[in-house]
């Protein structure tokens, strides 16, 4: 359909040739515009990998639709792989300046590029001559061509649409980031010029690639077809529909579609194995689990059953014995994920093992993801399973919930951290940190403790709380590990908190409502904001405001602890004027069960507040007192102050003293010092003390051998 | 003379001699208490009131990264420290050195400090030349080393599967344990000469030299050999401290000790090698 005016009357000849004039012009102007289709976008793409160089060569249409109330003038575009272009790419330049971890670094020889080599409107008219290369972001980098930016002939009216015709050729960077090839095997992401997203009143929303970011797109209907050399197997997003071979030129090509993804990624190798399983909810849910969490989340059963879904991956032969071990990991993310969040709305499921040394595991596009592995893998490490779960995750977080990763990075990579440690806590319990060499697992050798990925999480996110705040562009980070710490884990940490603070019911209706109500669109920390808010009804605003827009520490602790006998005779001159005093009015902090002749301890317990972010109002921290006859004492603080100290007298001494003792403000960065026991244990530490003194004994006989 | 010979001379020379070990492994762990002096107060301050019955929220393995983490304003300084320590200590193990092939290779096996001092201060300018003298035949290690280990590149720079990566590096690994073992069997060889022949430096060095000129490959392969055992039983060590449980006092105590013994075990393998390497010497010597 398409918006050109029909005329019924019959005009006179005059009239009628200026009607035709008119009607041609408008014709002629406005045929490369349409009606707005019900989704902003739709691509049709065919695209040929030519491996020996490297190159991919495509063209298609991509209908772009005007959804908003605004005439919009220009597309813009991003053309990702010229950030591997040259050293100045606003990528290459963020890259230099990284000192602790280098993601990226240019390799001569190895850079990729994206070119467009026609673009015009359905009818021929030709936009390149009004393209040039733009840098949104601060600061301006002309050298820069990851955005390009195409006049229209005029502003697209709101509800038109505008089909482009393009052709492109693409050197794939050998060295990319989440992108890459290595010898014939490929990885093949942000490949086709992919516009940006069109907000209303505020214009387009395109970022330059920077190396601190992932991405932001519409929600679209993909057609692509593939054609690569016979011998390569190809994995992408979405569904296969059609593969034909051709045997005159030893080609294949393969359709592939799929609806409502915002990005588009394939891969292809000659090594890998494809496997193709289903998900059956029927044997992997059980009704008693679908009775308790539907009762979480006060649902019926029926409202959160599972549909089946089919798993397809393509692993490396190398790897081919660890099959099962993704399909597990898969499946319990599949469950768990549809069960709390909602059910996977897409038929399949692409889980890749990345092809060798293309730089490109870990990584989530709708509809598929890679994962990464190792030939030598250890039972006890849960690896390659936390990467499965967790990019299997971003289907949920990033996929279906749509948020700009550029701008609110932890929308999706936060709340997808915490989920991943949800599923594997659920569906594995807790793992050992891994300890390789040359590629060798050694936990055999070097017991590590089996932890929570949340326990990890909370630990190394601590020291970048007063880096950055959580929620800031991703390129504005201080640097990439202050980006990741702060993103992933900081974040995380933040909603375990959370968590723990509004109750598991609570907790879980909020994240299923957001998720739900957000599926298929583009929210902002405000709609989660306001969902926890409604959801909870609790005012919840000063804890984003202190965790997630500000850059402070949370650190509450035992500062010190005194226990002295209390003197039975008190010195000086006593004598007996009355005063007001009444036994009630005593500080309600003093606590005394005196008995007639026997000792009593006087126990004073300091708590500090170190950290710079505080507790919102009506929010409490409690401290759990034990004595050694077993009684307990419980205080609250509210936490304003620096430091607030609690004083007991009792006929025996204090054994031990806990602050928070529910575990609730795990975004503490340093829960160690919320415990103090007067006598601690001395065992834990003299074998600390002799496991350091072995490793310097063996280090300096070591160095006593070589000399 | 059998292997078994030379073996069994080295064993007994070394644990006839075993007080040398008992002497290092004191000294060497008065240094290494000073040199954690400073983490292990920082620790002790910091998780010294947590007790084992509590339900903490992480692991205490945690524990002590997190309070490592919250001091990392330490580590610089401690870095300093540790390197200042490490340096000084190489003064000091030349001496040791002296005193463990002075003792080692006397001919009564009488020992106590005074002796084993004596011999130290005896050799430490002749042990500090010879060192000096052996840099360059570590640098030719190191250029051997890459020689032998580019094949090995190349090899995992092409590959397509993790396979030649693992393989390769491995190798590597054991290249580089061999050749180190060639070139350290040259420095222990050149102080025995030195103790025994009551050599100086330079000739020790020629005639070590020429020995391993005709008796290398039996040498070495009496090195690897005596290497190997070492190496297999300090893994089954670590294996059988891997299940001793450290939660309750008899396990960390037990650990402990283990430790200790380890250590000691390590110390006896060198002065074995000493004996072992002696024995073989000076058997074959005249042949030269
Ligand atoms: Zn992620």
């Amino acid at each position: 359909m398409d918006g050109r005016i029909v005329l019924k009357k019959k005009p006179d000849t005059l009239k009628a040739v200026l009607l035709m004039f008119w009607f041609i012009c408008l014709v002629f102007l406005k045929s490369w515009a349409g009606q707005a289709e019900d989704k902003p976008l739709r691509y049709d793409l065919e695209v040929e990998l030519l491996p020996e160089v490297r190159m991919i060569q495509a063209r298609g249409t991509i209908v772009w639709s005007n959804l908003s109330q605004d005439y919009v003038p220009d597309i813009q575009l991003h053309l990702y792989w010229n950030a591997f272009k040259n050293e100045l790419s606003t990528m290459a330049k963020e890259a230099r300046r990284e000192t602790m971890y280098k993601r990226y670094q240019v390799r001569k020889d190895d850079w990729g590029y994206l070119k467009i080599t026609s673009l015009t409107t359905v009818d021929g008219y030709d936009l390149m001559p009004t393209a040039a290369f733009i840098s949104p972001d601060e600061p301006p980098n002309p050298d820069d061509q990851t955005v390009l930016k195409v006049d229209l002939p005029e502003p697209l009216a709101p509800g038109q649409s505008i089909i482009l015709k393009l052709q492109f050729q693409a050197k794939v960077p050998q060295n990319g980031i989440r992108v890459g090839c290595y010898k014939d095997g490929f990885f093949i992401s942000q490949w086709f010029p992919k516009p940006g997203v069109y907000e209303e009143g505020k214009g387009w929303n395109c970022h330059q690639y920077h190396l601190n970011s992932e991405f932001f797109a519409d929600f679209a209907d993909f057609k692509v077809r593939i054609t690569v050399p016979q011998n390569l197997v190809v994995g992408a997003c979405g569904e296969e529909i059609e593969r034909i071979d051709d045997p005159v030129t030893g080609k294949t090509t393969y359709t592939f579609e799929q609806q409502d993804i915002h990005d588009f990624a394939w891969t292809a190798s000659p090594r890998f194995i494809k496997i193709e399983r289903w998900f059956r909810a029927e044997d992997q849910v059980s009704p008693e689990e679908y009775q308790t969490i539907a009762e979480l989340l006060e649902l019926t059963p029926e409202e959160i059953k599972l549909p089946d879904v089919r798993m397809i991956l393509l692993i490396e032969k190398q790897h081919q014995h660890q099959a099962e071990r993704h399909f597990k990991a898969l499946m319990a993310a599949i469950k768990y994920y549809g069960l709390w969040y909602g059910p996977y709305p897409y038929r399949t499921i692409t889980m890749v093992d990345p092809p060798f040394r293309t730089g490109s595991g870990g990584m989530e596009y709708p509809t598929l993801f890679t994962a990464g592995t190792s030939v030598i893998l250890d039972k006890k490490v849960l690896s390659p399973e936390q990467v499965i779960v967790h990019e299997f995750g971003h289907n949920y977080w990033y996929g279906l919930v749509a948020n700009n990763e550029f701008e609110e990075a932890w929308l999706d990579e936060g709340i997808n951290t915490y989920s991943t440690a949800k599923v594997l806590e659920a569906a594995y319990g807790p793992s050992c940190l891994p300890v390789r060499f040359n590629g060798l697992p050694l936990n055999w050798l070097l017991k590590t403790p089996a932890i929570y990925d949340w326990q990890l999480g909370r630990l190394i996110s601590g020291p970048v709380a007063k880096l950055d705040p959580i929620v800031k562009e991703s390129w504005k980070f201080y640097n990439s590990v202050s980006y990741s710490l702060n993103v992933y884990y900081r974040a995380a940490t933040c909603l375990q908190t959370l968590e723990r603070y509004l109750g598991e019911k609570s907790w879980a209706k909020i994240m299923r409502t957001y998720h739900m109500r957000y599926r298929f669109k583009h929210p902002t920390i405000e709609d989660f904001i306001q969902v926890v808010k409604e959801v909870s009804a609790k005012d919840l605003n000063w804890f984003f405001k202190e965790f997630f827009f500000k850059a402070k520490d949370f650190d509450y602790a035992i500062g010190a602890v005194e226990t002295r006998i209390k003197p039975e005779k008190f010195l000086g001159i006593f004598d007996d004027l009355p005063t007001k005093h009444s036994p009630q009015t005593k500080t309600n902090q003093d606590e005394t069960t005196e008995k007639a002749g026997e000792k009593i301890y006087q126990t004073s317990v300091t708590l500090r507040r170190y950290g710079q972010a505080r507790l919102g109002p009506e929010v409490t921290i409690k401290l759990k007192v034990e004595f050694e006859d077993g009684s307990l004492e419980w205080r609250e603080w509210d936490g304003q102050s620096r430091w607030v100290r609690f004083n007991f007298e009792k006929p025996v001494k204090m054994r031990q003293a806990v602050l928070d003792p529910e575990a609730i403000w795990l975004v503490d960065t340093n829960l160690s010092n919320n415990y103090y026991a007067l006598k601690g244990s001395r065992e834990k530490i003299s074998g600390l003390t002799g496991d350091f003194l072995w490793l310097m004994q063996s280090l300096l006989l070591s160095v006593f051998n070589l000399l | 003379m059998s292997l078994g010979n030379y073996l069994e001379a080295g064993l007994n020379r070394a644990l006839s001699r075993f007080k040398i070990a008992l002497y290092l492994w004191l000294i060497i762990s008065v240094v290494a208490l000073i040199a954690i002096t400073p983490i292990g107060s920082l620790v002790r301050s910091n998780l010294g009131h947590l007790t084992l019955s509590q339900d903490l929220s992480m692991p205490f393995e945690l524990n002590i990264v997190e309070v490592l983490i919250s001091n990392q304003n330490i580590f610089a300084p401690y870095t300093v420290f540790l390197i200042a320590i490490v340096l000084i200590s190489m003064l000091l193990f030349i001496f040791l050195k002296g005193g463990l092939f002075g003792r080692m290779l006397n001919q009564d096996n009488r020992i106590n400090i005074s002796n084993f001092l004596a011999d130290g201060s005896r050799y430490f300018w002749k042990f500090l030349l010879s060192l000096i003298i052996f840099l360059p035949f570590l640098f030719i290690f190191f250029l051997l080393f890459r020689l032998l280990a580019a094949p090995l590149e190349a090899w995992s720079d092409g590959a397509v599967t993790e396979w030649p990566v693992i393989i390769s590096a491995n190798l590597k690994l054991l290249l580089f344990v061999l050749l180190l073992a060639a070139f350290k069997l040259l420095l222990d060889l050149v102080r025995i000469i030195i103790v025994t022949e009551s050599k100086k430096v330079w000739p020790a060095y020629c005639l070590a030299i020429k020995f391993l000129s005709r008796h290398f490959f039996s040498f070495w392969g009496l090195y690897l050999l005596l290497g190997l055992v070492v190496a297999l039983i300090c893994l089954g060590w670590l294996l059988v401290g891997q299940q001793i449980s450290s939660n309750h006092l008899a396990g960390i105590l037990i650990s402990i000790i283990l430790a200790q013994a380890f250590l000691m075990f390590r110390l006896l393998a060198r002065q074995l090698f000493i004996g072992v390497e002696f024995s073989y010497y000076s058997k074959r010597k005249d042949k030269v």
